[in-house]
């Protein structure tokens, strides 16, 4: 059960510059330098806000994490105790990175109901958001690998397990 | 049952016929590249997660296929602060111990010189670390950006996991385009109309006989931004004017390829480029597209319904200018600029930065005496990069800066202060611009 308060609610198609400005990219190769510089340039206050509570979730609208690849955007969000976003759609490259890093993306048709300050519990297993503030339940659906792998915070296990076949293949043919 | 390009890619390295919708749990890659911004992190993720395992069989870490993969330093160059040196000379030493190709500081663009290389061809399924990878779908390439963690991944195994074949959008194009309107412009308008979101999770496929009268420098610019109406990537079919530029060129074996005429699409959009005119995008998305006729009006509709990424924008002057980046510094795009600016000074209060987007782009507009015409008019020509676009070097904007640019993204701050305004065009509407220092039509310098 993942348990969050809503601190930061977006419109539409809010970006990975807005989530990540380019010019802290190259700065570190610690994921978690990225905490301090999160949305920077488009809400400042967003890293106050995720101060305020123990586990924070963002609410957006469609396309959200659209534009840039860098991955340093999950690395910003999460490392600001955000264990969760739910909003109406994401970009492909961003879920991917986003389902790599273990930042747990729920898809919604209508995200408009939810208001700053709403204690929010999701069950990913059996696939419901609860509003405990306003006593309403929602259903979203995520197939059964893409939780597992949400959980696990990534796929490492599977690829180091590809690759030893590979090595080990290697090896025979020598 | 037909089957789309994106279909037919994934289906021969799979080994068996696959449609839209299917998850592939192992899919195989041919050709992968970094950057100066995500191969340094690649390199420290790799060697830290799979380094034991080399050594438990007795090997030293090595990449997939050394000859599949490529570094290219091009977004923060010359390196400009000291992590990125670092960065940098860690790519050089692990692709030197590898035997990885490595490209030097002012090479040019990542979308641009594996391109001009060689390096993609038709049926390759290309990974990079930007989402501008879409670029060279215009080869008849699956490719498309990736993470870091995915980027890392492939670089020991040489696969992507996980991966759902995509449904395509067919972009059905009739006509030529009308003397300056430019692949840009199109692109421009296909995103205003589809939106930011308009193709998610589908593939751009750009086709009809309009597409044979471009160049294949006008055809990355095109396939280029498909990821600006968040499609997972642009693609186009082999044809005449393809196989004439892989001739003498191509590295690795050329086949055609095209979908299949019965191939299923989640829909289809018809565009005349006939009709087509000058396009510009507003400040803070690319979506934000207007004809340059009806400026004025949009700038009225600004300053009515301003939205976070639709932000007020008072008049119509410019204070700075840009023809670079992955979409739109090839060789073509010089040419036209000095095309529009030749006889012409750059107006007093502009700033216009010329950036080639390789250095072959830049000898051969050297040779030419292209980039005299920039020099001599006072633009400031620099070394191939990523430019200004990027946000931290070769041109950051002011808070009072407003900026007409050939890159990709007007998103806020995306040049440097919040607060400036962006504004995206073809290369003959940005000097136009740059002269005139305003939005200007192109065309009255092209008759």
């Amino acid at each position: 059960m993942i348990t969050g308060t809503v601190t930061s609610i977006f419109g539409d198609d809010i970006n990975t510059d807005d989530i990540i400005p380019a010019s802290y990219l190259q700065q570190s190769t610690d994921r978690r330098f990225f905490k301090d510089y999160a949305f920077e340039k488009y809400d400042p206050a967003f890293r106050q806000r995720c101060q305020q509570a123990e586990a924070n979730i963002i609410v957006a609208g469609a396309n959200f994490g659209c534009g840039s690849s860098r991955e340093q955007a999950v690395y910003a969000i999460k490392e600001n105790r955000v264990v969760c976003v739910i909003a109406r759609s994401y970009p492909d490259i961003f879920y991917r990175n986003a389902l790599n890093n273990g930042l747990v993306l729920i898809t919604l048709p209508d995200t408009s109901s939810f208001r700053l300050g709403d204690e929010l519990a999701i069950d990913l297993d059996a696939g419901t958001v609860e509003n405990r503030s306003q006593g309403t339940r929602f259903t979203f659906a995520m197939p059964p690998e893409e939780r597992e792998t949400f959980k696990q915070g990534g796929m490492i296990g599977r690829v180091r397990a590809h690759l030893e076949e590979i090595l080990a293949a290697r090896q025979a043919r020598r | 049952m037909g089957q789309t390009m994106v279909e037919k890619i994934v289906s021969r390295h799979v080994g068996r016929p696959v449609y839209a919708g299917e998850k592939i749990s192992r899919l195989p890659i041919t050709k992968l590249f970094f950057n100066d911004v995500i191969g340094p992190p690649a390199i420290k993720g790799f060697l830290e997660n799979f380094s034991d395992l080399f050594a438990k069989y007795g090997l030293t870490p090595q990449v997939f296929d050394p000859q599949r993969v490529f570094f290219i330093p091009d977004h923060s160059v010359p390196a400009f602060a000291i992590a990125i040196a670092e960065g940098i000379k860690l790519m050089q030493a692990f692709a030197k111990e590898r035997g990885i190709a490595m490209y030097k500081e002012g090479d040019g663009i990542e979308h641009v010189v594996l391109i001009e290389d060689g390096h993609i061809v038709p049926w390759d399924i290309v990974l990079g670390t930007d989402s501008h990878t879409d670029t060279n779908g215009a080869l008849g390439a699956l490719a498309f950006g990736v993470g870091t963690t995915e980027a890392m991944y492939a670089m020991a195994t040489g696969h992507l996991y996980d991966f759902v074949v995509p449904e395509s959008i067919r972009f059905e194009l009739s006509g030529a385009l009308p003397t300056g309107v430019y692949a840009k412009d199109l692109i421009l308008y296909l995103i205003g109309t589809m939106g930011a979101g308009g193709c998610s999770k589908r593939v751009a496929e750009f086709t009809g006989e309009g597409v044979r009268s471009l160049s294949m420098d006008a055809r990355t610019t095109i396939c280029n931004m498909a990821v600006e109406m968040s499609a997972r990537t642009g693609i186009m079919a082999y044809d005449e004017v393809l196989a004439d530029y892989l001739k003498d060129r191509a590295r690795w074996p050329v086949e055609p390829i095209a979908s299949d005429p019965d191939a299923t699409y989640a829909r289809t959009v018809h565009v005349d480029l006939s009709a087509l005119e000058p396009m510009v995008a507003f400040p803070h998305k690319p979506a934000n597209v207007t004809p340059i006729s009806q400026v004025q009006e949009m700038i009225a509709r600004s300053q009515r319904e301003p939205t976070p990424d639709f932000c007020p924008v008072e008049d119509d002057t410019i204070t700075d200018a840009f023809l670079g980046s992955c979409t739109n510094a090839r060789y073509e795009d010089l040419v036209i600029g000095a095309q529009v600016l030749r006889g012409h000074k750059v107006h007093p209060d502009v700033n216009l930065i010329v950036i080639p987007a390789s250095r072959k782009v830049y000898e051969r507009a050297m040779d030419e005496g292209i980039l005299q015409v920039f020099i001599k008019a006072g633009a400031n020509v620099e070394s191939s990069n990523c430019g200004p676009c990027f946000g931290s070097h070769m041109g950051v904007l002011s808070s009072k800066s407003k900026m007409i640019s050939t890159s990709n993204r007007n998103y806020k701050g995306r040049m440097g202060s919040p607060e400036a305004r962006i504004f995206l065009a073809s290369p003959a509407t940005v000097v136009a611009s740059a002269i005139e220092g305003r939005l200007a039509d192109p065309r009255k310098y092209l008759t």
